[in-house]
């Protein structure tokens, strides 16, 4: 069998080629691969949840609802009462969360160990590329359920894509049908094509082009292969070790996740109800808090320029977040080197880098504070707004400074005493590698 | 066309193979790229057509129509929904009422529509400045429910500050000085001018402001 087979597709040279290609091993390198375990099981799920959902708003008589609901809220119930129906779309939500915060810790490690320098800029873009698409595939599957909750959240959305100048409207009108709200029939069908089928197949090819940029270019190396084997990759063959500790890798995950899930259902559409004139109070999830602090501290000004507004929608919700992604992306590029980057470098011996990386940290902490900008307020009667909007404000600033130089000062202070150590004893403290 | 000729050379039908001009080719080369250029713009052109199609036309049904001189204020929600609320059934200063216009004529509710969310309070008249109070009727005001901020309804009303609040934000409106905004929103609600007629709210107006999220701010802010 295996020699039919090997006669026709030659798999004796993909064995020697592709299979037993050596992968180094280091715990931190399994953020990448969860992120791509959240996104096999979010696929998963997802078919299960698509068989069962119902894209429309058409009004449905349902049990328990005097007045009729729309049918996508109808079938988010009936998903609900189906055998694990419940624990599977929460899988589903917390892997969305889950692939996001992956995909967001994979970046740093590689952002901290300075592996995204030449030759592999290109997929540190790719890698960007993939987080932004990620977070707004979630966006779009806010909508779906049709509850009174993930309506208002997304109109929030809705409002700040409006506020881009020029093309914000036509934009938002391209992505929610016309104009987001409960009696749009339109809306519904548009997120659901869009969630299910053209973002996750952008997801899917840039996944593709990542790894098989990864395979090619190969994956840096613990600073410790250059010991052991200078000029050559020291890990373990993808097959079968590097597939196996995958695999088991991937059943943890799916195991762990599973009980999450089925120990916090998420979303429970039936305590939100459908959607109402009423406004139900919405925080946005981790990943879009900061931005909704951001938006919270803005002063109101504005500038028009050529019939279009700049406002603090756009300035929080849509500029902010596109300097810091272009910023992210030039990352690789503004500091360039000849040689080939083969080893990871550690984060203790490039104190500015590491400091930089705390440093923005710290930024997001503190505009996700800011974000809980109504709860101190309802805390404390007697702040005033302006005063605490003056207080984030200097948080914000001053907080990620902060950050900075305590940081950088410390790192120096700690790898100037380790170089010591290294002069005194002749090795650096396996620790460290 | 230059391809010909070049052809023939190929199938040896001439004896004698000339040498191409090099001006030939360079012309040739750039007849292509022109080619090559326009055909990528034009199909750049014709998806942003194609994509423009995908803005849906807005569709005005009975129920969608705009607020307009005259509709009677019905509630949007509860068991009373689709009912013209009776100003002496308000309670002064102790709720808000999410309200829909509804068509005199036609009795058509006009609810589909977000931006015909209107907010209806009925507060102490003696503490309403002169402007909300000319708007008023016997201490009722009606202002527009969607924020001016992000486009939230502002369904809630905080009764110790008689302020209206929008959950969304945070967004704070006085409906005892024309829905003046006090926090995040850039600029007030819209007050809508209305009489009390048979024990029904009916709209007697233009509103104050255009109804909708607006981003400018061109009025003072207080900040509370």
């Amino acid at each position: 069998m295996y020699q039919w087979l090997d006669e026709r597709l030659d798999l004796s040279r993909l064995n020697t080629k592709f299979l037993r290609k050596a992968f180094p091993v280091h715990h931190s390198f399994f953020l990448g691969e969860i992120t791509l375990f959240a996104f096999v099981v979010l696929v998963l799920t997802g078919i299960f949840l698509t068989l069962n959902y119902e894209p429309s708003t058409r009004p449905v008589k349902i049990e328990g609802y005097n007045d009729p609901v729309p049918a996508a809220y109808a079938s988010i119930l009936y998903i609900d009462s189906l055998p694990f129906g419940a624990v599977l779309r929460s899988l589903h939500h917390w892997s969305a969360h889950i692939m996001i915060a992956a995909a967001f810790l994979h970046m740093l490690r590689i952002h901290l160990t300075g592996a995204y320098k030449k030759p592999r800029e290109l997929n540190w873009l790719i890698g960007i590329v993939l987080l932004v698409l990620a977070i707004v595939t979630a966006f779009t599957g806010y909508a779906l359920p049709f509850d009174n909750y993930a309506l208002t959240a997304t109109g929030i959305g809705y409002h700040i894509g409006e506020a881009a100048p020029w093309l914000g409207k036509a934009m938002s009108a391209i992505l929610f049908a016309g104009e987001l709200e409960a009696s749009n029939t339109k809306t519904i069908p548009r997120l659901f094509s869009i969630h299910v089928l053209w973002l996750p197949l952008l997801l899917l090819a840039m996944i593709g082009a990542h790894l098989l940029l990864m395979v090619k270019q190969k994956h840096t190396q613990p600073k410790y292969a250059e010991k052991v084997a200078p000029g050559r990759i020291l890990g373990v063959p993808a097959m079968p070790q590097q597939a196996v500790m995958m695999g088991v890798l991937f059943l943890v995950y799916v195991a762990v996740t599973t009980f999450i899930a089925g120990a916090f259902l998420a979303h429970p559409v039936e305590a939100f109800g459908p959607p109402t004139p009423n406004t139900p109070s919405v925080k946005p999830d981790w990943y879009f808090m900061w931005i909704y602090g951001i938006l919270q501290i803005l002063p109101q000004w504005d500038l028009k320029i050529l019939g279009a507004n700049f406002g603090p929608q756009f300035v929080g919700g849509i500029l902010v977040p596109t300097l810091i992604i272009l910023g992210a992306m030039a990352i690789p590029f503004l500091e360039p080197q000849k040689e080939k980057q083969r080893y990871l470098e550690l984060p203790s011996q490039h104190p500015r880098r590491t400091s930089f990386v705390l440093a923005m940290l710290m930024f997001y902490i503190m505009a996700t504070l800011a974000g809980y900008k109504i709860d101190f307020l309802n805390a404390n009667p007697n702040l005033s707004s302006g005063t605490l909007i003056a207080i984030l404000w200097v948080l914000l600033i001053v907080a990620p400074i902060l950050t900075y130089i305590i940081s950088y000062i410390l790192m120096k202070a700690a790898y100037r005493s380790r170089e010591v150590e290294i002069e005194f004893t002749g090795r650096a403290s396996a620790a460290d590698d | 066309m230059a391809d010909h000729d070049h052809d023939t050379h190929a199938h040896g039908h001439e004896a004698a193979l000339e040498p191409e001009a090099p001006e030939a080719h360079a012309t040739r080369r750039a007849v292509l790229q022109a080619a090559i250029g326009m055909g990528a713009g034009a199909a750049v052109l014709s998806t942003l057509y194609v994509g423009a199609g995908l803005i849906p036309k807005k569709e005005i049904t009975p129920d969608r129509e705009p607020i307009a001189q005259g509709d009677v204020l019905v509630y949007s929600q509860g068991p009373k929904r689709g009912q013209p609320i009776n100003p002496a059934e308000l309670k002064p200063g102790a709720e808000m009422i999410v309200a829909y216009p509804m068509n005199p004529e036609s009795q058509v509710v006009k609810g589909a529509e977000l931006k015909n969310t209107l907010l209806v309070m009925k507060l102490d008249p003696g503490t309403l400045d002169a402007e909300t109070a000319k708007l008023a009727a016997e201490g009722v005001v009606v202002y527009s429910g969607v924020c001016k901020h992000l486009g939230c309804v502002v369904s809630n009303w905080v009764a110790d500050k008689q302020l209206m609040l929008c959950p969304c934000h945070g967004a704070l409106y006085d409906p005892k000085e024309s829905g003046k905004a006090l926090i995040v929103a850039p600029k007030p609600l819209g007050q809508f001018p209305i009489k009390l007629e048979n024990n029904r709210i009916v709209i007697a107006g233009e509103p104050t402001r255009p109804i909708g999220v607006e981003a400018a701010t061109d009025d003072g802010i207080r900040r509370v």
